[in-house]
């Protein structure tokens, strides 16, 4: 309790003060009195009075010592005057203030993300229990899962409490006056179970709603409840009308709730003994598992392993080559994000910390300019820690208020993260909770060592006999390598910034130029709901020809064609082929990634016809078209046409027959050099098929046309993601786009910072040398020399730190590898015109010191000594 | 400032203070300088001014409380008075006296 007295006491001190007094005042007006009483005169009393208390103000210091926490009592008078300090000069508190709250909200925002993307657990309960279960036969890519395989691991397996599993479709709801387009999630059974999750309205599936046949169930999201149903408590029981369905709503998920994709607005039971899902070849479901508590992944791991080990000498027709893999779903959900984000963030710090090189190197100079208030403390008493105490304080008060501000900052960031990187994985989650709070304070007390640590030490070094003895002014200057030294780390690691940026800029100029191999532009693309239950088939394959033929009915429009992903946006989707005819078994395997696209789509894409002919549909037989890649690996020398293409893993589906070749096109993402490919021409529609419309003129001004078309033909459908391709190849790329606009925004403020930092230095080396340069002046050097000695030392340090940063930038490069295209991560010419473009700011910054050097009056500087 | 004879010992200007709080209640520092001089007889001489960093000392330790009030001459004054910590304290205070001055006592006649 005392302690907690005198802590108040200390933040209430002029109280204290007052009321000491006017308790010892009583005493000697009673002693004056008393002694008056006794036959003094008035004022003789008073002087005795006085006599007999002792020294009045040394027993007031004493008293008052006894009611406050003495060192707590340094801290605050320590601050208070740091404050009166940094009051005297605003322009240099709000400079540095403003810097350090870039430096640090910056910082904190970038911590944001990384912390609620990157470091916390999946928003589950035990969420790194939750592992991510991936199957992929003899070399080719990773499959989807087979129902009954899905149900044989969960049932077989010794490690996990349950496996499960969904897919997703786009669906048209019709209860309402116009289709509405939900994303719809078929899930496996135990879905919730695996999540720890209970809906936070309802209940979850029944077992009979989880049967073929059973009565239709469905979950509806948070989002949805409360867009559609206003959030009405008494949802249940309301039905939904999917196709041609109704559903029962049974519960509504947490709005935290984001799997099988953020957008996902229903969630229904996927059968899993439906006639239909008994296939083993069947490639249907994302697979999540949950592993008993204790349970490593690798020890999960090598249980699966041996779960299919026992399912391929049972089914060895389709589970002999297969082989099963889990990850953590944190690091199926993130890792791809991983790189990015700690780039970001180690380049945010590398601000931070030239930021705080800056701020020490005025703290330096402030110091410098301080010796004679810090030398007269010292000759009056003052320890050098207490003087140090107090740089420090006015250090961490800037640094304190910095971070505060910076919290604005990061505020406002964390909402730019979502408005620029709305993919971002986790993004929902991302936010300002006392964690950012404390991470910002301890960034405070970072830069406050970082920036004031060193001035004080230094600033309090000086013996001050030997300065008192010379009076400043007529002090020449020692060298002072120190404040260089600090410019030449900030250049240094300005360069390294700016090398970073430069490289995915130029990786990034590098993607604008590339020959696609298809024409981009003037495509509408759009997609249109429908259920895997209605894909394949005749059906679907007249339902898409009646599409396509209204698109090009309507004016403006040139060509339509469906594919089942957009050209350009990267995906992938390998497929291992046989050829029936002329190839040797000793051959290499054929791997290609297929594509399915309706007839039309070489001729809407503008991908030419190297050979043979374009698609074409039949009914009773199927054909494909491969590029050029595909008959030089594979089929050169001999005759690509007329050869059949089979895919072992369908055996199933008859072999398809080359009809002809194309020209290379880069459609699994422009980054990506073109491989072997094969499309089938297939126009069935199936969820997830795009549409693509080459139109004359802009492509969105046709989009409400063709809305209303669709309309006309298909009224109980839903038209959704209407876009440009262009646009959908740059959002694909928006990740690549963020990174290399933060880094460049980084690198410019970090030039700017050290440009400024070396403007500063060289102001106040000019300065503390004015009697130097005047005394030369007055000797008869030229002001020529004078601007050159000052520039070069300019010049020199920058180029000094443009080495280093170099040498920082090979350190640091193969960071990026991976993160570029076109450029190497040592690309010479990227680096000699970073060095260039640091050396001519250097220069910019330097000269305007130097020229007012070299215009000092020799006569008038002597004069001012 | 070298000692000066009477002053009193370092440390027993509390054990001074407690018991005369103890016996007289609610006192101001000017009264309880009065009271150990008359008591003592003016044998003991308490350097007025430095009463009351003791004083403030033994307040913030809990031994005292302190209250602001009038006094007869409608003067504003610091009332302080015993707590029961500080009742204990006085009671180690005596008793360490007792032991301090038993054992000067005995190196006096026995040394």
């Amino acid at each position: 309790m005392a302690w907690y007295h005198r802590l108040r006491n200390v933040l209430t001190g002029d109280r204290i003060q007052r009321d000491i007094d006017r308790e010892l005042s009583f005493h000697v007006a009673e002693r004056a009195d008393e002694l008056e009483a006794g036959g003094m005169s008035g004022d003789e009393a008073l002087r005795s009075a006085r006599r007999q208390f002792g020294n009045f103000t040394r027993q007031m210091e004493r008293t008052r010592d006894m009611d406050v926490a003495g060192w707590l009592d340094a801290v605050v008078r320590n601050f208070r005057q740091a404050a009166r300090t940094l009051k005297k000069t605003p322009a240099f508190t709000i400079t540095v203030v403003l810097t350090l709250a870039l430096g640090i909200g910056a910082n904190s925002a970038v911590f944001s993300a990384i912390y609620a993307v990157l470091l916390r657990a999946l928003p589950f309960p035990d969420g790194d229990q939750l592992m991510q279960l991936h199957q992929s036969s003899r070399g080719s890519p990773e499959t989807l899962v087979a129902p009954v395989r899905l149900e044989e691991w969960n049932r077989m397996n010794s490690t996990f409490q349950a496996i499960t599993g969904y897919y997703s479709q786009d669906d048209s709801e019709l209860s309402g006056e116009l289709p509405e387009k939900l994303k719809r999630a078929f899930v496996a059974p135990r879905f919730l179970h695996v999540w720890w999750i209970s809906p936070a309205v309802g209940r979850d599936f029944s077992p009979e709603e989880e049967h073929f046949g059973g009565p239709n169930a469905i979950l509806i999201s948070d989002r949805f409840w409360r867009r559609r149903f206003g959030a009405d408590p008494s949802i249940l029981g309301k039905r939904l009308r999917l196709g041609a369905s109704a559903f029962a709503i049974v519960g509504v998920m947490p709005a935290s709730f984001l799997f099988a994709g953020r957008d996902v607005d229903l969630w229904s039971p996927s059968p899993m003994d439906a006639p239909y899902a008994q296939s083993r070849a069947a490639t249907w479901f994302t697979t999540i598992g949950r592993l008993k508590p204790g349970v490593t992944v690798a020890q999960g791991r090598a249980n699966l392993a041996t779960v299919q080990a026992n399912l391929a000498r049972q089914y060895p027709k389709t589970d002999a080559g297969l082989t099963v893999d889990i990850r953590p779903l944190k690091e199926a959900t993130v890792g791809g994000v991983r790189r990015s984000l700690w780039i970001v963030f180690g380049s945010v710090s590398l601000l931070l910390l030239i930021a705080c090189t800056n701020i020490a190197a005025l703290l330096l100079s402030r110091a410098a300019q301080r010796q004679h208030e810090i030398s007269v403390r010292l000759s009056l008493g003052a320890s050098r820690a207490s003087v140090a105490a107090q740089l420090l304080t006015e250090a961490f008060v800037l640094a304190l208020a910095g971070a505060l501000l910076g919290l604005i900052v990061a505020a406002g960031a964390s909402a730019a993260f979502h408005a620029l990187a709305a993919n971002l994985p986790r993004i929902e989650e991302i936010g300002l909770d006392w964690r950012i709070v404390l991470y910002s304070l301890a960034c405070a007390v970072a830069a406050t060592l970082l920036c004031g640590l060193f001035p004080a030490i230094r600033g309090t070094r000086r013996n001050l006999s030997g300065f008192m003895a010379q009076a400043s002014r007529t002090q020449v200057s020692a060298r002072n390598p120190i404040h260089l030294l600090l410019v030449g780390v900030q250049v240094a690691l300005a360069v390294t910034l700016l090398a970073g940026a430069g490289f995915l800029l130029r990786s990034f100029q590098a993607l604008g130029r590339v020959e696609p191999g298809f024409d981009p532009s003037h495509v509408l693309t759009f997609q249109i709901s429908s259920t895997w239950a209605e894909a394949g088939g005749q059906g679907s394959k007249q339902r898409t020809d009646r599409l396509l033929d209204s698109l090009r009915s309507i004016a403006g429009v040139e060509g339509a064609a469906t594919s089942m992903a957009p050209p350009g946006v990267p995906t992938q989707y390998q497929t291992e082929l046989n050829v029936t005819e002329g190839r040797a078994e000793t051959d290499p395997k054929i791997i290609a990634e297929s594509r399915y696209v309706s007839p039309g789509y070489f001729a809407t894409m503008r991908i030419p016809l190297l050979a043979g002919e374009p698609c074409r549909e039949e009914l009773n037989s199927r054909s494909a078209v491969v590029n050029r890649s595909f008959a030089n690996a594979y089929l050169a020398g001999s005759a690509a046409i007329g050869r059949h293409l089979q895919q072992p893993s369908r055996p199933n589906v008859p072999a398809g027959e080359i009809r002809g070749i194309v020209g290379d096109a880069r459609e699994s993402g422009i980054d990506h050099l073109p491989g072997p490919v094969v499309y089938w021409c297939s126009g069935a529609s199936q969820p997830g098929t795009f549409f693509l419309a080459r139109t004359r003129g802009e492509p969105m001004t046709l989009a409400e046309t063709v809305r209303r078309k669709i309309r006309e033909i298909e009224p109980r459908r839903s038209v959704f993601d209407v876009s440009a391709l262009e646009d959908h190849i740059s959002n694909a790329f928006a990740e690549n786009r963020l990174r290399t606009f933060l880094l460049a925004l980084f690198a410019i403020t970090a030039v700017t910072l050290a440009c400024v930092g070396l403007y500063g230095t060289l102001t106040y080396l000019v300065n503390v040398r004015r009697r130097e340069v005047g005394l030369r002046l007055a000797l008869g050097a030229l002001r020529g020399q004078i601007v050159t000695h000052f520039l070069l030392q300019g010049l020199g340090v920058s180029f000094l730190g443009c080495c280093a940063g170099v040498g920082l930038a090979a350190v640091f490069a193969p960071l990026l590898s991976g993160m570029l295209y076109g450029v190497s991560p040592s690309d010479t010419t990227t680096l000699a015109s970073v060095v260039v473009i640091v050396l001519a700011v250097a220069a910019i910054a330097s000269l305007f010191p130097s020229v007012r050097a070299a215009r000092l009056e020799p006569m008038q500087v002597l004069r001012d000594e | 400032m070298g000692a000066k004879k009477n002053d009193i010992l370092q440390g027993t200007l509390a054990l001074l203070v407690l018991k005369t709080l103890a016996s007289h209640g609610q006192m101001h520092g000017y009264a309880i300088t009065e009271h150990i001089q008359h008591v003592s007889a003016r044998l003991l001489r308490v350097e007025e001014g430095s009463l009351y960093p003791a004083l403030h000392r033994m307040e913030q330790a809990g031994w005292v409380r302190a209250e602001w009030g009038t006094t007869g001459k409608n003067r504003e004054a610091r009332f302080y008075s015993l707590t029961a910590k500080g009742r204990k304290q006085l009671l180690q205070e005596q008793e360490s006296w007792a032991r301090l001055t038993e054992g000067v006592e005995r190196v006096i006649r026995y040394a």
